[in-house]
């Protein structure tokens, strides 16, 4: 279980969260919405301890984020994958996805590479693994950032806008996969614009307006008259991405 | 033959004294690279007071000429410690001191051009700042330092050449006696200019290759 109680977080004058709650339980598919500059990014960042918190407090299975002790283990729990992917450049995609496995589980080399291959198989990507990050698309990078942080075996997996640098034939492949991960019951948290991707695979949807989380409620009840929609941001930031 | 005349022997000389520099070049080079690393690690852990001795110390020897330091060494420890120091010893730790703090600046600004973007996802996958430097910056930085650091290799070779002031006979040193010897300035400084030309040519070959192989997978390649 992720537990986020309370988080603040600033940049020197600018409030980024202001005081969110939140909490996933295994299994489940949340997706956060929101304008940008809501804090949407911030807040995976906050629980993957890339940025330290102004108040409140984070645990992920019971380890808190905030403790430097506790913060390796709350990271071998959840793995990130990022908007702009941040592949290693000098390294094989079987090397991006070996690394970590290698030298942080200490797994036997050969054990990690057969995990990476399975993976890349998984998402089509069995015979680029030999490929360096240049020489892949958009997607295809996307799909091995994918494949990096499935390797670790995370219990939950942080996506930050993992689409949006791509155009929409590259989105849809990663979308693909990301359904199918839901459909496995991988745990996530998923930061996007793709409203009604996150309408077809989420259990829940939190919506973030100016660092405060103004609505969470079941997939269900967010898109109803009398739900989600009925908060004015709500109903006006949906409206705006139907247009796009 | 006269005994002013320039013979083939006197090549031989000539070449003789390049293997002196070349010996020297080498030695203080790889003993600069070793020293300018390790310090760039310590700057990288960010080690108090110890970071600052060693910016400050770069700063010292960047920032003054190396025919400075070289008569500091010579001259001025054994005034000053009653010791003797050999010209050759002068000359290796001069010039090794002397690259080192080179080094120091290339490994700091090329580990520093790696953007946050290639450490937080090492750092999130629960790499430790060590297997970070080791596994994910080291490589890159490597790439990015190589083209400073071989301009730097092809200007030590030649500065080598200071070390005839504290009566090493190299190169230059033996220059200076053949020119004495046959009154040939233009043949001999000739000679010796096209041997150390030779010699930082092939610096800066060894180096392309090296430079070539680095940065083959690259994104940057072609630009």
């Amino acid at each position: 279980m992720i537990k986020v109680e309370n988080v603040k977080k600033a940049f020197g004058q600018t409030t980024v969260l202001d005081g969110i709650d939140l909490t996933i339980e295994p299994g489940e598919v949340v997706s956060i919405l929101g304008s940008s500059g809501s804090g949407k990014s911030t807040l995976i960042r906050c629980i993957n301890g890339l940025e330290k918190l102004n108040g409140g407090q984070i645990t992920v299975d019971e380890f808190d984020v905030g403790k430097p002790r506790e913060l390796a283990e709350a990271r071998k729990r959840s793995g990130t994958v990022f908007q702009l992917f941040n592949l290693y450049p000098h390294m094989t995609v079987l090397g991006n996805i070996t690394l970590a496995p290698i030298e942080v589980l200490k797994k036997p080399r050969a054990e990690a590479e057969a995990t990476a291959l399975a993976l890349l198989e998984s998402v089509g990507l069995g015979s680029r693994a030999d490929a360096y990050p240049a020489q892949l698309s958009g997607g295809q990078r996307q799909r091995v950032g994918i494949c990096r942080a499935l390797a670790m075996q995370p219990r939950y997996l942080l996506l930050d806008e993992v689409t949006s640098a791509l155009d929409p034939e590259m989105t849809a492949e990663v979308l693909a996969i990301l359904a199918k991960l839901a459909q496995e019951g991988t745990t996530m948290l998923f930061v996007t614009h793709e409203v009604e991707f996150a309408r077809q695979i989420s259990d829940r949807i939190v919506f973030l307006d100016k660092g405060r989380l103004l609505v969470d409620l079941p997939t269900q009840e967010f898109f109803a008259a009398d739900g989600g929609m009925a908060q004015p941001r709500v109903a006006q930031f949906l409206s705006k991405m139907r247009k796009d | 033959m006269r005994f002013a005349d320039f013979t083939a022997f006197d090549l031989v000389l000539l070449a003789q004294g390049l293997g002196v520099n070349i010996a020297l070049f080498l030695a203080t080079s790889l003993i600069g690279l070793v020293i300018g690393i390790a310090w760039a690690i310590v700057r990288y852990y960010r080690v108090p007071v110890l970071s600052e001795v060693i910016t400050f110390v770069s700063e010292l020897l960047k920032n003054s000429p190396v025919l400075v330091q070289l008569f500091l060494v010579f001259f001025g420890l054994p005034g000053l410690f009653h010791i003797r120091v050999a010209p050759v010893t002068a000359a290796t730790i001069t010039l090794s001191a002397n690259t080192a703090a080179f080094i120091y600046v290339i490994a700091v600004s090329a580990i520093e051009s790696i953007g946050r973007d290639q450490i937080e996802p090492a750092r999130v996958f629960g790499l430790t700042r060590w297997q970070v430097l080791r596994h994910v910056l080291a490589p890159q930085a490597a790439a990015f330092a190589v083209g400073p650091l071989i301009a730097l290799l092809v200007n030590q070779l030649q500065v080598t050449s200071l070390i005839s002031v504290i009566g090493v006979v190299d190169l230059t040193k033996i220059g200076n006696i053949l020119n004495m010897r046959t009154l040939k300035p233009f043949v001999v400084w000739t000679a010796v200019g096209l041997l150390y030309y030779a010699a930082a040519k092939l610096v800066a070959l060894l180096g392309t290759r090296l430079e070539n192989r680095l940065r083959a997978h690259s994104a940057w390649r072609g630009l």
